[in-house]
């Protein structure tokens, strides 16, 4: 058998260095990594889970007395101010209780609500217990001597435990079997290869895709939510949402830390001390967060103020050359100079450039469905009208990769007299031809729009 | 038929026929493709060919693609210069259509590597297409570009 | 994992674009697939080439450890794959990668462990890297007796091995090396287009590719008879 050499021969353009041996590295370096995490998952279930499971589930239960109090002794890990390591002392007590039958006396240093200390603070904390004191008491029946006081878990622990090896063998075991997978592969034969489920590519950000129709995207977010009168009611992709509802978390948050700060600032100054540097903080952190509260209210206000839109279609996915009716219901209060509907085809296309990301729309098509001039609106009345649209017979079908994009969407831009004028934009899902779409639809050839108030 | 051939001074040739006139194939069509490799040195020697149908994405943004037909031959009877001529055939999927946009175009290919002995390899690339999009238009005055 | 990967196609021969019914859209020469780092030779801001021997000399002058610094968009990517490129040829490369997130700096530690004496490491992005993370991978590839080579927008400790400029002559030249460039050259992009990008673009030679990647569309669209 040949070995893969380590570099070949540069000639022009061709690309040099060997795949193979580079892929043979990278695996064993994530296989490092898992061994490591079974390892460190291994030593924490052996050294601390599994005995304080035992505890708990194993340890027999029996009435005790304590007969002696003591405190034992521990070097301490960490260094003091002079550069000396003291001693740390942690209580302990004597008890006597029976297994079988049997008398049995065991040290127990396992104490609720004690710690390793310093020798006073230990001696303050023994002088909770008293001598001939009756308690309960839990003993291993595989060492009787073996006893608590005490039992229950600590839940950091197993955090812990889950946590730091758990990272290291998921990104191990992923990065091992991804590895696997691209060894001395093209780039075709990679991107050929059968998925495995995406979980063991954690990368791996391809958008989902139709069934039988490789890079088109999924309707089923698009037509999960039934309409009122025609078919299904689209979703809205609006960003005042998101802006709206990060402004809201962000208030809250930063409110969160302003109040905590201003208790802390408040109770010194009623136990009479003034800490200048706190209060010095929180007058820049109050005014962030006034301000943050008014620009969230003020934002609230206009899309509540504004009312909501919403869109129905009578059928989903769409394709071209075909009518399909849309139903617009705008609510609020007031008068909309202008209500706007159009049809548009977005491509989107994102490239790392550099340090940054750099993702680009274009509206390459774009069509006005309907235009509505001064429509009064009145409180728990919302205006309606119904209009057709149609998809070119030759347009392109909705298209989505990892990196670039190929959209069709409905917006709908109003212009109120007392708001910001605004727009909502709308989702659609273009199949190409010769697809069914999963309702029927009118094939009427000429354009109808009815107004209902 | 249609032919297709890339070459460079020094290096393998490889001649693609596509059955259809004009590469332009619908969907869900059968594409039939004969190809030839000519050109390779007496001392260099091919251990795979690996051919493959696929679609790519070009414009502004990073390059994504889809193979949808892939074949990897090793086996030495099949490999030039044993054998210097081939074919395939391949069911078209419904898509993504080829589509000449502003920013993203989407297009279809046959690719043809072969990878020699000393470790290097060599790809060639052959366009069809698939669908009857039309490019899409500009206004006069440009598109409405939003940079995010 | 963001190593540079250099496909091998043919060279500077485009892919055909097929014929169609609505006329022959020809591939844009700006398009990244064509523009990316490494698909250009790396040029200096008087618009002759580099030589990556020569730097790669100079780089072992400087002990091995430098810095490739620049503004955006001037070229330094670029530069950094050809040298890495010319490194992996003599059998010195120890990888080259491009800082994005924390998950690079395990491949660049894993890279390191892997290394031998001598040879060189090439980081893209270098100012991503944290100051301790910085201060790690220094330390690491010393005691591996290892060269680093960087890129990185602001000035650092490091020798500087080249300080990337631009330059609408650059520009121009570049525009020179895309495929096709002939071609085109008397219908769709002319000279003050590409002064005018540059300027437009403040001298940032990726953004004025993708605004000369928009004029070629536009155009090639607006006048059917540029197309072949």
């Amino acid at each position: 058998m040949r070995l893969p050499r380590f570099f070949g021969k540069k000639r022009g353009h061709r690309r040099t260095g060997s795949q193979a041996w580079g892929s043979f590295g990278e695996g064993l370096f994530y296989c490092v990594l898992l061994v490591a995490g079974l390892g460190f998952a291994g030593l924490l279930l052996s050294g601390a889970a599994a005995p304080e499971w035992r505890v708990n589930h194993e340890f027999l239960e029996t009435p005790c007395t304590i007969i002696g109090k003591g405190l034992a002794r521990y070097a301490s890990q960490e260094a003091d101010s002079a550069g000396s390591f003291t001693n740390k002392w942690q209580p302990c007590l004597r008890l006597r209780y029976r297994v079988a039958g049997a008398l049995h006396e065991s040290w127990s240093t396992a104490l609720p609500r004690s710690s390793r200390a310093d020798r006073p603070t230990a001696i303050a904390q023994l002088a909770a217990w008293r001598l001939n004191d009756e308690l309960t008491c839990w003993y291993d029946p595989a060492d009787p001597n073996s006893v608590v006081l005490e039992r229950g878990y600590n839940w950091w622990l197993w955090l812990l435990m889950l946590l730091l090896p758990g990272a290291l063998i998921v990104f191990g075991g992923s990065g091992l079997v991804q590895a696997i997978r691209v060894w001395g592969k093209s780039e075709e034969h990679r991107a050929a290869s059968a998925g495995l489920p995406e979980m063991l590519d954690p990368m791996d950000h391809s958008p989902s895709e139709a069934p039988d129709h490789p890079g088109v995207p999924i309707c089923d977010d698009l037509i999960n939510s039934p309409g009122t009168i025609l078919r299904y009611r689209l979703p809205i992709e609006s960003p005042e949402s998101w802006t709206l509802l990060g402004l809201g978390l962000f208030a809250m948050l930063w409110n969160a830390v302003v109040i905590v700060l201003a208790v802390g600032a408040g109770l010194d100054l009623l136990g009479g001390t003034i800490d200048w540097l706190l209060f010095a903080l929180l007058v820049p952190f109050v005014v962030v967060g006034i301000a943050s509260v008014c620009v969230f209210l003020r934002g609230l206000i206009l899309a509540t103020a504004v009312g909501t839109t919403q869109l129905e279609i009578s059928a989903h996915p769409l394709r071209p050359g075909e009518q399909y009716d849309v139903l617009l219901g705008q609510g609020g209060s007031g008068t909309f100079r202008t209500l706007t509907m159009t049809l548009e085809l977005v491509e989107q296309a994102t490239f790392r450039q550099g340090t940054d990301t750099r993702t680009e729309q274009v509206v390459v098509w774009k069509e006005q469905v309907n235009a509505w001039h001064d429509i009064h609106l009145v409180p728990n009345a919302r205006f309606e009208s119904r209009v057709r649209i149609f998809i070119p017979h030759d347009a392109m079908h909705s298209f989505t990769s990892e990196h670039n994009a190929v959209n069709w969407r409905i917006v709908v831009h109003g212009s109120p007299e007392r708001w910001p004028a605004f727009s909502r934009i709308f989702p659609l899902i273009v199949f190409p031809s010769q697809i069914a779409p999963l309702a029927s639809k009118d094939r009427s050839h000429r354009s109808r729009q009815e107004g209902v108030l | 038929m249609s032919q297709s051939n890339q070459a460079l001074v020094g290096s393998p040739t490889v001649s693609v026929h596509f059955d259809h006139s004009h590469r332009l194939y619908e969907p869900q069509a059968r594409l039939t493709v004969r190809y030839s490799i000519d050109g390779i040195a007496d001392d260099e020697r091919v251990r795979a060919v690996e051919l493959s149908v696929l679609w790519y994405t070009e414009g502004k943004g990073e390059e994504d693609l889809g193979v949808h037909f892939f074949e990897r031959m090793t086996d030495r009877e099949r490999l030039p210069p044993a054998v210097t001529v081939g074919s395939f055939v391949s069911s078209l999927p419904l898509s993504p259509l080829s589509y000449e946009g502003l920013i993203v175009k989407v297009r279809w290919c046959v690719r043809v590597r072969l990878f020699f002995t000393d470790g290097r390899d060599f790809v060639s690339e052959h366009v069809f297409e698939l669908g009857e999009i039309p490019p899409a238009q500009t206004k006069p005055d440009g598109p409405a570009i939003v940079s995010v | 994992m963001k190593t540079f990967t250099h496909t091998p196609q043919t060279s500077s021969v485009l892919p055909e674009t097929a014929p169609r019914a609505f006329g022959k859209i020809p591939v844009n020469p700006f398009s990244t697939r064509l523009t990316r780092p490494g698909q250009i030779a790396s040029l200096n801001c008087g618009g002759h080439f580099l030589n990556p021997n020569d730097l790669i000399d100079r780089l072992q002058f400087l002990g091995g450890t430098a810095v490739i610094q620049g503004p955006h968009g001037s070229g330094k990517t670029t530069l950094l794959m050809h040298l890495s490129h010319e490194l992996a040829s003599r059998g010195d490369l120890v990888a080259c990668v491009r800082l994005r997130s924390s998950r690079d700096a395990l491949v660049v530690f894993r890279s390191i462990i892997r290394s031998r004496p001598g040879t060189t490491l090439c980081l893209d992005s270098w100012e991503q890297a944290g100051f301790m993370l910085r201060k790690i991978i220094w330390l690491a590839v010393t005691v591996r007796r290892c060269g680093l080579l960087v890129t990185c927008h602001r000035p650092t400790t490091m020798p500087v091995l080249m300080q990337c400029q631009t330059s609408p002559l650059l520009l121009k030249r570049i525009v020179e090396q895309l495929p096709n460039h002939e071609q085109r050259r008397s219908s769709l992009i002319h000279e003050a287009d590409i002064q005018d990008a540059f300027l437009k673009c403040g001298g940032n030679i990726r953004e004025s590719l993708y605004d000369l990647y928009d004029r070629f569309e536009q155009r090639v669209r607006l006048h059917p008879h540029t197309r072949t």
